[in-house]
């Protein structure tokens, strides 16, 4: 098998995006939702973008509107997720889940179309309420729209790495 | 857990009083041990179960590994097409045979010592064989175990560990036809989708079902689900709508006012194109089933509870539930997304946006559930072992005070709750205190065919 190097920077446009400023987008975001602030987290998306955690039985080409999800957030859903995040009657995050998120193993690929690329990474979320620890465990596959100002996610997916999602384990923040 | 010294079981599971109009419930069905144990012998091991959907294992050869009642078995189709439920474990020496979660196979080989089966049960090959000359037919001996029952209603596929339980039909009774108006909503019938919701949750079994059957929790525990389909356009009301015992622990709730169904009722955020698909969708099911019974199929909403591992949403999409028992505070749950065989891909694409905003781990809604199921068990612990008479138990009285008049209940009562605490306690065995007399205008069951 022949290794691939090489995923450290890719070309998009005129633009040359490398992985040190990706990490940072992705650093800055984990703080972001440790933090909880679902605005400043909304901000980081291109309008119309999609959020998406497919179902663990999950394998590589299978399009969300053809199988079953954990979510398959389009635009509408993905704002009235965070309206509802933000309310005190989101009951199974009042009050919030405390996380904390490592991201690694950033990796960058050329998009499909000419303002856009590809990053893979690794997350370890931890999660702690109601006197329990749940750990997630996956793999981000997003697509990242260069912007004048930054990156903002066009597909923000995460892949968890898990057979089944454990006891205790629910979605209700956002992984 | 806190230790308990006295027998959290000797003090009765149900409490029904007809002159107080009063329902009670012993908490210790949701914590004890004992009562886990002797759900699974006198439930969970003597019932029809819900294994799977036969559009999960579509084409011969197709097979899922998939543990029920702590069991773990193979659920495949043969190679000549007949499904078919083994243990999954080799007769030899109890291997986990099949360690694939799924996939396509004629044989099912064991790794340990490379004894080998047809997907149909038959030894295909044991190495050295005739080291076993003992004078017993070996092959005929160690064919693959079977679960001793399997029969399948409507595409459903349900399994006995017991050889002597009554007929599935008997068992599923008033039940068996809101199978059959799933899979009369579109030509063709229905099908399962991969993409399925495997999770856990902190919470008894029981808990799952009453949150099924209970409308009551819906305004407040999804405050922000209602919010979301009032700004889109659909006012969730929950007036005139009711719960139904079905008999056998089975039981329903007919929704017609919680939203809009995906290609039967159209509501704003489906978008315009949906609403022309859904006119010309309801008027051929019209003509296909006649005007009565496409309203039952189709403009009503049914949760369906098939006593005891199987919950049917029957709602905006549809999906199905399955639940397994994992201890007394742990219950994993599967789910399915249901969907018609030939269906318009816009509006495949809508209604999995649509079932899944709602229902699964991840929706805006389920979390909210789980977090009930999850609060339950925790703050039931509160009461265990307390001296101080009746504050261990739940209170499902709501809707008494109208079935003592005759009056159908409510879906926002306690009535198909109270039939499966009924039927449950009939199950294993406690019998309920009851106080005064049922009344006679008691209403169960419902009937529209």
């Amino acid at each position: 098998m022949t290794v691939r190097y090489g995923h450290g920077a890719v070309q998009v446009g005129a633009r040359t995006v490398v992985r040190s400023e990706v990490e940072d987008f992705l650093y800055a975001e984990a703080d972001i939702l440790d933090s909880w602030h679902y605005d400043a987290w909304l901000a980081l998306f291109v309008e119309g973008a999609r959020y998406e955690i497919p179902t663990t039985d999950y394998r590589g080409g299978w399009s969300p509107h053809e199988s079953g999800s954990f979510v398959t957030d389009d635009w509408d859903l993905l704002r009235a997720r965070v309206k509802r995040l933000k309310s005190r009657k989101a009951h199974a995050e009042n009050p919030p889940s405390r996380t904390h998120r490592l991201v690694s193993n950033v990796r960058l690929f050329p998009g499909d179309d000419d303002d856009s690329f590809r990053v893979t990474a690794s997350f370890v979320v931890h999660r702690a309420r109601d006197g329990r620890f749940d750990v997630y465990v996956g793999r981000y596959e997003h697509i990242l729209a260069v912007e004048d100002d930054g990156f903002r996610f066009r597909l923000r997916r995460s892949v968890l790495g898990h057979e089944a999602l454990p006891v205790g384990a629910r979605l209700s923040f956002i992984l | 857990m806190p230790q308990v010294s006295r027998d959290e079981t000797a003090a009765p599971m149900i409490i029904e009083d007809w002159n107080r109009l009063t329902f009670r419930v012993n908490r210790a069905a949701y914590r004890s041990d004992e009562v886990f144990a002797r759900e699974r012998e006198l439930i969970w091991l003597r019932n029809w179960l819900y294994l799977g959907h036969e559009t999960e294992i579509a084409n011969p050869n197709d097979f899922k590994v998939r543990t029920v009642a702590g069991r773990p078995l193979i659920f495949c189709r043969d190679t000549a097409g007949e499904v078919r439920a083994f243990l999954n474990s080799c007769p030899h020496r109890g291997t986990v045979l099949c360690r694939d979660t799924e996939g396509s196979s004629k044989l099912f080989q064991c790794f340990y010592h490379a004894w080998t089966f047809r997907n149909n049960g038959d030894v295909a090959a044991i190495p050295d064989e005739a080291a076993y000359e003992s004078g017993e037919n070996l092959r005929e001996t160690m064919r693959l175990r079977t679960v001793p029952r399997l029969a399948i209603h409507e595409g459903y596929v349900f399994i006995s560990f017991d050889p002597d339980v009554p007929p599935l039909l008997d068992h599923l009774g008033d039940a068996a036809d809101y199978m059959t108006m799933i899979e009369q909503q579109h030509v063709g019938g229905v099908q399962t989708l991969p993409g399925v919701q495997l999770y856990g949750v902190r919470g008894n079994w029981k808990l799952a079902v009453e949150n099924a059957m209970d409308g009551y929790h819906f305004a407040p525990t999804h405050n922000t689900f209602v919010g979301y389909l009032r700004e889109n356009g659909f006012a969730v009301t929950d007036d005139d709508q009711y719960a139904y015992n079905l008999g056998n622990g089975h039981s329903l709730l007919v929704l017609t006012g919680h939203g809009g169904r995906i290609s039967m009722i159209w509501e704003p955020r489906f978008g315009e194109d949906e609403r022309v698909r859904t006119a010309e969708h309801r008027a051929e099911m019209t003509e296909r089933l006649g005007e009565r019974r496409a309203h039952h199929v189709a403009d009503e909403s049914h949760i369906l509870y098939v006593f005891p591992n199987l919950l049917l949403f029957d709602i905006e999409g549809m999906s199905i539930r399955q639940l397994e028992p994992l201890g007394p505070g742990r219950t994993d749950v599967r789910a399915w997304q249901l969907v018609p065989r030939h269906e318009d891909p816009a509006s495949r694409a809508l209604r999995m946006k649509t079932v899944v905003s709602f229902v699964g781990p991840g929706g805006l809604a389920t979390p909210d559930d789980i977090e009930a199921y999850e609060a339950v068990q925790r703050g039931i612990e509160a009461t265990a072992a307390d001296p101080r008479p009746g504050l261990d138990y739940s209170d499902m009285s709501r809707g008494m005070a109208d079935e003592v008049k005759g009056v159908r209940g409510r879906s926002i009562d306690e009535g198909a709750m109270r039939g499966f605490w009924r039927h449950w306690a009939a199950a294993v065995g406690f019998d309920p205190q009851v106080a005064g007399d049922r009344p006679a205008s008691f209403l169960e069951g419902r009937d529209v065919r």
